[in-house]
């Protein structure tokens, strides 16, 4: 246990660490609002400001239709991140892990049939 | 870089993989024959936890996957406890499935099941991690059960409470588990338990961090075993979830905690738990929340006019005497524990069953819809019977052996031990609050014997809800007569977690 006081001082590091990322992006902010010149007209304003008009309000209510499709593409999104480790380490790893990952994908490929078979995929 | 494979045996996790398959196979059945049949998923769920249970008996015991996954007499114990609650719950909710969840019936077994291997990686897990994640697949399947009927607002409102009760203590248990990484510098419980006490006595005194710790992890724990002061959300969830899924929660998921709470302490903090260590002891802190659970939990089950209500608070009082057998932490205390908890699944399951089979009928949960029942159902009236006299602890039923193993091992526990004399006081409270839990128990039983009118209500069974009830009957009679086979095999507990008798 004589490594407690070399923990504690990694530890400050990382506290360190984190006034620094957040004083460095206050700091880029701050310096740019000095050199920046400040002059807000309506057009600028809107959203798209190149080409397209807006219609309406940006805060409505969104169909909830698009609740699904996003909770799909999440899972998908996810599986890709695991891919990636398993990637870098599959030469390591070997023919164990591919089998476990095609197992893994299988069984979000499960949930891809059962959205859809219940419907989930078509636009109502 | 040398990569050296962790032994993975994968065959000790057979059990586990075959239950997930099959729930994934529920669903996708019940999705391609568009739900034609109402009753085939669940005996296909059924089927499935009886091959489970038949492959648990073929797995032997050993270590996996890098010592992260172990299968011992305790994992394999309270294995069957969570297959055989399972087994139950869904026997009972036949009923349910032909009248009010009409689109889900996979989903409910799947998710039922999911739960269930949930639970079985958590009492195979022999790691804070996995452990914490075995706890995750426990309760997020529960979640959607407990508010399967959509269009019910209490039983929204019971998903949404236990939704957010159940993501609180997860943050309160992982934040505990941090503390115990950050002391000991293993997620692996033995060698945990190692190096905690290695630096206790390096230091002869490890510092407040694990009081912290300890408050933490009960805190977590306590709000899945629903010890006070966690126990709010228990009556609300029972009252508005599906029946079924009441009693899955309440033995199932119950015993789940159980396990988990005791891999912790029993087996992690072994040390800790002697008042010579105050500050840090976790026994008396967990025996007085054991007194709150055993006083409130039986006072305010007197006031229930709603039978699942009234289950909900008389389960919470069951847990404080199942936390006896941890606190008194000897070899009897543990065999105690898993029997407490083999009997009560009998009793409470039972139980659930018989107000499941009510509720179809009557469509009501109230106390009162049982006035007279025994005349027009004198079948289901004596079963439920038997059910709450075990609850309470009569003799020849496996609850009153329950009960006596525990406040033997408490009074063992205060004898052994000049410093655990308060156990005394423990047992006392114990004995003295079982008196309150038998009037409201038999004050369910007056209702249904001794009222002047008849009830207007016969109920009917089907096929799996009365086998339920009499697979409820003959385990509480046959174990509280002859409790010894369970007993032996419940004795193999402590020595899992390192208890020598």
């Amino acid at each position: 246990m004589e490594g407690t006081a070399n923990s504690m001082s990694e530890y400050l590091s990382v506290l360190i660490f984190i006034f620094v990322g957040i004083g460095s992006v206050l700091f880029t902010f701050f310096l740019s609002r000095l050199i920046r010149p400040h002059n807000p007209y309506k057009e600028k304003s809107i959203p798209y400001e190149c080409a397209e008009l807006p219609i309406g309000d940006s805060w409505f209510k969104f169909n909830n239709r698009f609740y699904i499709f996003a909770l799909m593409f999440v899972i998908f999104d996810v599986e890709v991140v695991f891919l990636f480790p398993w990637a870098v380490a599959f030469g390591e790893l070997g023919l164990f892990a591919l089998v476990e990952m095609i197992i893994f994908i299988l069984i979000l490929f499960f949930g891809l049939f059962y959205a859809w078979r219940k419907g989930a995929l078509k636009w109502v | 870089m040398e990569f050296a494979f962790p032994e993975y045996n994968l065959r000790l996790m057979a059990p586990e993989i075959f239950l997930f398959l099959w729930a994934l196979l529920i669903i996708a059945y019940d999705v391609l024959t568009k739900r034609k049949s109402e009753t085939t998923a669940g005996y296909l769920a059924l089927a499935g936890l009886m091959i489970t249970g038949l492959i648990l008996g073929f797995t032997g015991t050993g270590h996996g996957f890098g010592n992260m996954f172990v299968s011992d007499t305790a994992a394999k114990f309270f294995k069957i406890i969570f297959l055989g609650s399972a087994f139950m719950a869904i026997g009972s909710s036949f009923g349910i499935m032909r009248e009010k969840i009409v689109n889900h019936r996979g989903e409910f077994y799947g998710l039922i099941l999911f739960s269930t291997v949930g639970m079985m990686f958590l009492s195979s897990s022999n790691e804070l991690l996995s452990l914490y994640i075995g706890l995750e697949l426990t309760t997020i399947p529960l979640f959607v059960l407990a508010a399967f009927f959509k269009d019910d607002k209490l039983s929204v409102e019971a998903g949404i409470k236990y939704f957010i009760v159940g993501a609180f203590s997860s943050a309160l248990l992982l934040y505990g588990i941090s503390f115990l990484y950050g002391l000991s510098g293993t997620t692996d419980l033995v060698q945990m338990k190692i190096n905690i006490a290695i630096t206790h006595l390096t230091f002869q005194n490890i510092g407040v961090i694990l009081i912290l710790a300890i408050v933490l992890v009960v805190a977590g724990i306590g709000f899945k075993l629903s010890l006070p002061p966690f126990h709010q959300w228990v009556p609300d969830v029972y009252q508005g979830s599906p029946t079924p899924v009441a009693a899955f929660l309440s033995v199932g998921s119950k015993a789940a905690g159980l396990i988990a709470f005791a891999k912790i302490f029993v087996n992690g903090l072994f040390a800790f738990h002697h008042p010579d260590m105050a500050p840090n002891d976790w026994g008396r802190l967990v025996a007085l929340l054991a007194v709150a659970a055993m006083i409130l939990g039986n006072t305010v089950a007197i006031r229930q006019t709603n039978i699942k209500r009234m289950l909900g608070y008389s389960s919470i009082a069951q847990v404080g005497y199942i936390m006896i057998g941890i606190v008194a932490m000897n070899a009897l205390g543990m065999a105690a524990m898993g029997f407490y908890i083999f009997a009560y699944m009998f009793a409470n399951m039972g139980a659930f069953a018989a107000v499941a089979i009510v509720e179809d009928k009557t469509g009501s949960c109230e106390i009162s819809t049982y006035s007279g029942l025994a005349r027009t159902s004198p079948l289901l009236s004596a079963t439920f019977a038997v059910f709450l006299l075990s609850l309470a602890g009569i003799p020849p039923l496996a609850g009153f052996m329950a009960k006596f193993y525990i406040f033997a091992a408490g009074i063992q526990a205060a004898q052994h031990d000049p410093g655990l004399y308060w156990m005394y006081w423990l047992v006392g409270i114990a004995l003295l609050t079982t008196v309150f839990a038998i009037y409201y128990y038999a004050n369910i039983i007056k209702q249904m014997y001794f009222a002047k009118e008849p009830s207007p209500h016969k109920v009917t069974y089907n096929f799996p809800a009365l086998t339920v009830l009499l697979i409820g009957l003959a385990g509480l009679f046959v174990f509280g007569i002859y409790p010894e086979p369970v007993l032996h095999f419940a004795s193999g507990i402590a020595s899992s977690f390192g208890i020598i008798p």
